[in-house]
This record gives structure tokens, sequence and C-alpha cells, in this order.
């Protein structure tokens, strides 16, 4: 049982660590490097709280063990705002009320910052779909949904802006 | 109590370890293992990594998809070569799940789970597998009723492309998207001068693995693919199908609804 020196690039940065057997991505986030956005949620996969972005994928943490991920590049929330600067979906989920009691939101958030990604101008369906593997018990999904798209607004209004 | 994650670099490394290790278990997307590893008492000491095996990727030649084991269901989903399958997968899990789960992991997972396991048993697909005696060739319906022998790897599976418009899928849910099946219904069904002509029809949720429904299959051949002959040859499901009860239905409800689906799976209605 012989703990593993880990590499990883977590928001940029490359990390080091020490991991025993047995601990996953999740946990090497939250523990070993004090990253706390990603949520332990059920540790099975099922509700998405501990949803990180690993090599540009939008995934439950709790299921990778953190030597398979040794070389990753892992985004977080930590990494999505520029010091108090948030970025146009963060801030519409501010706008839009979409955190109830907030326990899945950095999931949502990481989920989502990954559909947009590849689909920068998504329907409602294409969000609902994305978000499908995060749940929220408050059951926010509405106000979530909203934001989303309209965070893919506000991106877009940024752009053509900046195409003027 | 898990002692050790293994990245080997090759298959023949991984097959010896497993072999070697009657506690070691091989982990692919983590979706069926890592949840056993991480809430309960598992016998599980060493794991076996797919991640360097090269096992991952799609290729189509001549009508026959070749799909490495550790393909994640996202690129099978997304292959433009599959795309009869692309609204199958979409009834998979979520994207999030798809994103790791893999083509070869499914073939391990118990009812109602490994929806993809029920549409590779219709595909009438091969699996290709590694082990210490070397690789040899199996159906996935063998694979899917004994398993593998200790050591042996899938490491990939093949089926042909079925023609056009004869792919069939219809999942039944209790919410629409992210929800195990309540029952799942894959075929291919090919016609000739109006009839059918050949039928492979794969059941999920109609026991504790997938199984073919074989008297529906023959009860169509030669007949219309129309609503009578459809609903006639439904109702032979039960005979060889054993639902059972969960979280998401009864038994009985499994049952009843059995027919009803593999109807909406043939005829769309």
């Amino acid at each position: 049982m012989r703990s593993q020196v880990i590499n990883l690039t977590v928001n940029g940065t490359e990390r080091e660590l020490l991991a025993k057997p047995g601990t996953t991505l999740l946990g090497a986030l939250r523990d070993g490097l004090g990253l706390t956005a990603a949520k332990r949620g059920c540790a099975q996969g099922g509700c998405g709280a501990c949803t990180v972005v690993v090599n540009g994928a939008a995934v439950p943490s709790c299921l990778i063990p953190v030597e398979v991920a040794d070389g990753a590049t892992v985004e977080t929330l930590e990494g999505m705002a520029s010091g108090q600067h948030l970025t146009p979906l963060q801030q519409a989920f501010v706008d839009g009320f979409a955190t109830q009691c907030g326990f899945c939101t950095s999931g949502m958030l990481m989920s989502a910052s990954a559909l947009l990604a590849e689909n920068p101008a998504p329907t409602r369906d294409e969000v609902a779909v994305a978000i499908s593997g995060n749940v929220c018990r408050c059951t926010g999904y509405a106000a979530i949904i909203d934001a989303i798209l309209d965070a893919a607004d506000r991106t877009r209004a940024v752009g053509s802006a900046a195409a003027d | 109590m898990l002692r050790q994650v293994l990245l080997p670099a090759d298959v023949g490394a991984a097959v010896s370890t497993l072999a070697g290790d009657p506690t070691a278990v091989l982990v692919a997307g983590g979706t069926l293992v890592m949840p056993a590893v991480n809430t309960t008492v598992t016998p599980i000491e060493t794991l076996v990594s797919t991640r360097d095996l090269g096992l991952a990727g799609v290729a189509v030649e001549r009508g026959i998809a070749r799909v490495g084991a550790a393909t994640t269901l996202t690129a099978l989903g997304n292959h433009p070569d599959l795309g009869f399958l692309r609204p199958t997968v979409a009834s998979f899990a979520s994207p999030i799940i798809r994103n790791l789960a893999t083509v070869g992991g499914n073939l391990f997972a118990s009812q109602p789970y490994g929806d993809l396991a029920v549409a590779l048993l219709a595909l009438d697909a091969t699996a290709e597998i590694a082990g210490p005696d070397g690789p040899r060739e199996a159906p996935v319906s063998e694979v899917l009723e004994q398993r593998v022998r200790p050591g042996e790897i899938v490491a990939a599976v093949r089926f042909a492309l079925p023609a056009a418009g004869t792919w069939r899928w219809t999942k039944a849910m209790r919410r629409r998207l992210n929800s195990a099946a309540i029952v799942a219904v894959a075929a291919v069904v090919e016609t000739d001068g109006g009839v059918v002509s050949a039928a492979r029809i794969a059941l999920g949720g109609a026991g504790s693995r997938p199984v073919r429904a074989r008297a529906v299959e023959a009860a169509l051949l030669g007949k219309p693919l129309d609503e009578a002959s459809v609903t006639a040859a439904a109702s032979l499901a039960l005979s060889e199908a054993e639902p059972f009860s969960d979280a998401y239905a009864s038994a009985w409800y499994r049952g009843r609804v059995l027919p009803v689906h593999i109807r909406r799976a043939l005829l769309g209605a």
C-alpha cells in the first residue's frame, strides 16, 4: 500500500501531490490540493456534484482513481473566474438566481462550461441534456437552464461587440 | 481494501497481472468499479487501468465496425460512420457518465444498466478477447452469459453495420433523461417484398442480462411488419423474459409494458 506521486495540471498550474491507493481525483482535489469547489455527493457518479473538466470533458471526479488521472489537465470551478471578475456564465447564474442551496452549483457550472465550449449556441433541450447528470435536489432546474442560455447570449453579445 | 492502482503499458502486462492476482479488477471508465470501491467493503486490492492499453478507437471498414473496448460512449455516439447509433447512445445515462463509461464495460453491467450491451446483442456483435492463453473471439451473447475467464480482457467488439432503416431502439425510462431502463428494446429488422426476412431483437430490463427475444423473432419471419403481426409476435416476449423488480419498476410492470415497447420499437407507434 504505497502512496504515489501524482502530477496534474490544475487550472493551468502544474501541481504535485502524494496519493494513497483508493484516492479519487475528487479526493485529491479536495483533500490534497484544498480545492473544495467540487463537492463530495454520492461517490457513485450519480449526482454530478463533483463534476470537473478533465482533458476537455466534463466528468464526475469521484469515479476516477487519481493514478489514472496522472498527467491530466483538470479544470475546476476555482479556475473559472479571473480574480474577482466572474465569467458570463457565473454572472448569469448570479443574476438569474440559479443557485438555491448551492451544493450542485459548481458541478452545474462545469458541465455548462464544457457544453458552451463545444456548442456556444445551445438549444434549451441541449442545455437540459448537458446537465442531465447533475442533480439539483432543490429542483431549481428551470433557473439553471435559463442562466446557461443567458450566458450563451451574453457571450455571443460580447463576441459580436468585439467583432464590431 | 485497495492496495494499488496499476497502469500497464500493454495488454499482455494487464493480462498477466489479472491472471496472477484474484483480487485484481480491470477498470476502464470506472462507472461500475468505482462506486463499489468508494462506498462498499470490496475484495478488490488491485485496480488495473485500461488507460495505456491502446484499446480506444472506432474503425469502420467495408461495412464492419470495430470498436475498441475502452472507447467511451461519447466517442461511440459521436462517430460519423455510426450515425444510426447516435440517438441510441444519447438515451444512455448522462453526458458526464458517457464521457467515462466504455463499450467494453457495458458488457459487464447488470441490467437495467448496460444499455449498450442490449444494442450489441441485437447487432450480433463479436467480442475480441485477449487472455493468458492468447487471443480468442466469442459472440457478445456468450460474453453476456458466461462473462470472460480469469485474466481475460475484452479488447474490442465488432459488428456489421445494419442496412439503412433496419435499426430500432426504444428505451422506456422513468424520466426523459438520465434514467436506467424500465425496459429497452434493440432490433435489426429486415424486410423483403413487404414481409420480415430477418429479425434480431434484444431486450433489456427483461432479466439480469440482456436477452434475445427469439420467439418474437421467429413469429415475425414471413409476416408483414404491421400492427397485427407485431402485436401478436410481441405477446410472446414474456415466454423468454424474466422481468425483475427494482427502484425503477416492478417485475409486473416491466412484463406488462414489454410487448408495448417491442411494438413501439418495431413500428414507431
